[in-house]
């Protein structure tokens, strides 16, 4: 109170001028808010004339244009009136675009509340939020999950309208906005994972000089084999050097006749080298590959999509298994068709087999460490097959998963598995059977006497031929894993079975198809038991050629068994092709 | 019957104990490798308000995975495992496919077609006091 005023009128003219003056103000700022509504009642700067309106300019592209100009030009036309130019979201500095009438978007036009059919309202608790710049991509670790909230939530006006690939681009552009753009990288759902969101990447400078100079090279180097052919190493009194420790894994000299390509078509020789590769290729692998649920279809992506070579390496440790199924079972053919398993070498005949059976378990083990959506159901039709088992099936089952359904244990098991515990006892096979070929006296041929050849070559030479069969056999396979890439999804995930592929690996398509005809146990289990067996008797129930038809194919001693293995395999092969075409 | 010399018995009884300490090995091999890390899948689901599970509808959740049915205000799961070698099955009009092997069922879970032989198990749904729904698998 002021003391001095306690005079009556004196007072009441105080009160009055006060009056007048809040009257005034109130007036003053409801016309000023007419003027100029703003969204929480606060005054806003007026338009700055100096918006720059080439910043409105369709952006330009290359021809054909990349994703990330799809992106931009998707973002153009769609999302950049909301979110802005470069990501700000609809801060009052970009409603300046919209000009005098439409800068305050909620009120007028298409978005006012009288909007027309086409318009929408705009959310006003939030409000277009900035889309780059700190903190705006923090919920997000990867690509994959951007790209999954925006193909669900986004345009906000119709939600689901964007095709999979606008989203693709969207994202990618997104990432840009952000600075953290994939260099050199389409996103896609086999790399997205694997991209981060928070910085970025560049993919590796291409593989394919690198490895076509390679190829180039060795092929070269094989031509340059095949031109030195050396008569003198035919005649062991004239070897050169001394012979080093590959040489000595050889006997001094072998007969001609057991080192034709034509009677041994290579196949045993090719598969410990492609044995080899696979060890070496998956040793690399093993530097990145983390082998948890969670991790390990990304690091899968991230050999494949950024690791320098990464894509090469895994082509290679792919087709390199691949081929070793087909070139085993063509060692196999051959064995039986020039009758070269019996008596002495049936035992190691027996030995190959097993062979042949860890190498498809290594194969699958390996198949499964991918831990995308493409392995969902052979993971669960393969395992769920033991459970078939009478009496022991459904231990069994739980022994090798690690648990009563297949999940992180399963992956940890599988993955011991495949680098070790397997490839251990197959290492140990692969010395076992080779040591056996030289004891029960090399490869199948007649005993000298009923030899029409009776030539021998060096350790030299057959080390020769070896190198020369590995040196083709590392170039086309370079060749193919340049042109096929390996398979791979999405990362495997608990809900979304819609998109997983129902169909097994190559190799057990057959086992797939037998079983739409009956009873799993009997199908699946007891059939593929059933064909192992009767290979395994071969050598031990029917009749053997003689000893001066070895060497040869098609004896006539061991017809039959000629006529089963490849009524086996012609099975197996119709049963695979069946299932290619007739899946549902 | 020829006498075993010395020799021969102890060499009889040091297999046989070779023989005995490698079963003894191997079953705690056994013992080791069956250890499960894992616990085991969920056996009780929430299925939310039941008033949201319209009558007559079918409603799928492909996490447990099954399809609720609301009969009338009945209400009632059939799992969407399948029967002969466990793949998911997928709706199919009124019923489900395997994509698997190709099985077929019809919409209460009946095989249509082989190879699978047993219906689609059908799982027990419980309305709580609070109007919910639940689901169990066991």
């Amino acid at each position: 109170m002021i003391p001095t005023l306690r005079s009556g009128p004196a007072r009441s003219l105080l009160l009055f001028f006060f009056i007048i003056l809040a009257l005034g103000v109130f007036l003053f700022a409801s016309s000023e808010a007419a003027a100029s509504p703003s969204l929480q009642g606060t005054p806003t700067p007026l338009p700055t004339p100096t918006f720059a309106i080439a910043r409105l300019d369709r952006p330009e592209t290359s021809d054909p244009p990349t994703q990330l100009d799809q992106g931009a030009l998707y973002y153009w036309g769609v999302c950049m009136a909301c979110h802005g130019d470069r990501g700000q979201g609809l801060t009052d500095e970009w409603r300046d675009a919209y000009g005098e009438r439409d800068r305050n978007c909620w009120q007028s036009d298409c978005h006012g509340p009288d909007h027309p059919p086409w318009g929408f309202y705009i959310p006003k608790t939030k409000l277009a939020p900035a889309i780059a710049g700190a903190g705006a991509l923090a919920r997000y670790t990867n690509a994959f999950e951007l790209h999954a909230y925006i193909l669900e939530t986004m345009p906000w006006w119709k939600p689901g309208s964007m095709s999979t690939e606008e989203a693709w681009a969207v994202s990618n552009y997104v990432l840009k906005l952000n600075k953290a753009q994939p260099m050199g990288i389409s996103l896609s759902l086999s790399n997205a994972s694997a991209i981060p969101v928070h910085r970025s990447v560049s993919a590796p400078p291409s593989e394919k000089p690198g490895a076509l100079v390679l190829a180039l090279v060795l092929a070269l180097a094989a031509v340059g084999m095949v031109l030195q052919v050396a008569p003198r190493w035919m005649n062991a009194s004239t070897a050169p050097a001394r012979p080093n420790f590959v040489h000595h894994l050889h006997p001094p000299s072998i007969p001609a006749s057991q080192a034709r390509f034509r009677y041994t078509l290579g196949a045993g020789g090719l598969a410990v080298f492609l044995s080899l590769v696979l060890f070496v290729t998956g040793l690399l692998e093993m530097y990145f590959y983390i082998p948890s649920p969670e991790k390990a279809a990304i690091s899968v992506e991230t050999i494949t999509a950024l690791v320098p070579f990464g894509n090469l390496v895994r082509n290679l440790h792919f087709w390199s298994a691949q081929a070793l199924v087909i070139v085993m079972v063509v060692h196999l053919l051959r064995v039986v068709l020039t009758g070269a398993y019996a008596a002495p070498r049936r035992f190691n005949y027996l030995i190959g087999l097993g062979l042949l059976v860890l190498i498809l378990l290594l194969n699958f083990t390996g198949y499964v460490l991918r831990w995308d959506e493409g392995i969902r159901w052979a993971l669960v039709v393969g395992t769920n097959l033991l459970k078939s088992i009478p009496l022991i099936g459904e231990s069994f089952y739980e022994f090798l998963i690690g648990g009563s359904e297949p999940g992180g244990a399963t992956l940890t098991r599988f993955y011991a598995w495949h680098i070790f515990g397997l490839t251990s006892v197959v290492a140990i096979l692969i010395g076992w059977h080779a040591f056996r070929v030289r004891r029960d006296g090399g490869i199948a041929v007649p005993p000298p006497a009923q030899r029409t050849d009776n030539r021998r070559i060096t350790r030299f030479e057959l080390l020769r031929r070896e190198i020369l069969v590995m040196v083709i056999a590392v170039v086309l396979l370079l060749l193919v894993a340049l042109a096929l890439p390996a398979p791979i999804a999405q990362p495997l995930s608990s809900t979304s079975t819609d998109i997983s592929d129902s169909r097994a690996p190559w190799f057990f398509l057959w086992v797939q198809e037998l079983l739409k005809y009956g009873d799993p146990f009997l199908l699946g289990v007891l059939t593929p038991l059933l064909v192992v067996v009767v290979l395994g008797l071969l050598p031990y129930v029917l009749p053997k050629s003689t000893q001066a038809e070895l060497g040869r194919w098609f004896p006539r001693g061991n017809r039959l068994a000629q006529v089963l293995a490849v009524l086996i395999v012609l099975v197996i092969f119709m049963l695979t092709i069946l299932s290619l075409f007739q899946l549902p | 019957m020829i006498k075993p010399s010395r020799r021969d018995f102890l060499k009889i009884i040091t297999n046989a104990l070779f023989g005995l300490g490698g079963l003894l090995g191997l079953a705690g091999l056994i013992r080791f490798l069956n250890y499960k890390p894992d616990p085991g899948p969920p056996s009780e689901f929430d299925l939310g308000e039941a008033l949201y599970i319209l009558p007559n509808s079918r409603t799928i959740r492909p996490d447990i995975p099954a399809a609720i049915y609301n009969k009338s205000g009945k209400y009632s799961a059939l799992s969407l495992t399948c029967t002969h070698l466990g793949c998911t099955v997928e709706e199919d009009g009124e019923g489900f496919l395997c994509p698997c092997h190709g099985s077929r069922y019809n919409k209460d879970g009946m095989v249509l077609q082989g190879p699978a032989r047993q219906p689609l198990r059908s799982l027990r749904v419980e309305k709580t006091e609070d109007n919910t729904l639940r689901l169990y698998t066991k």
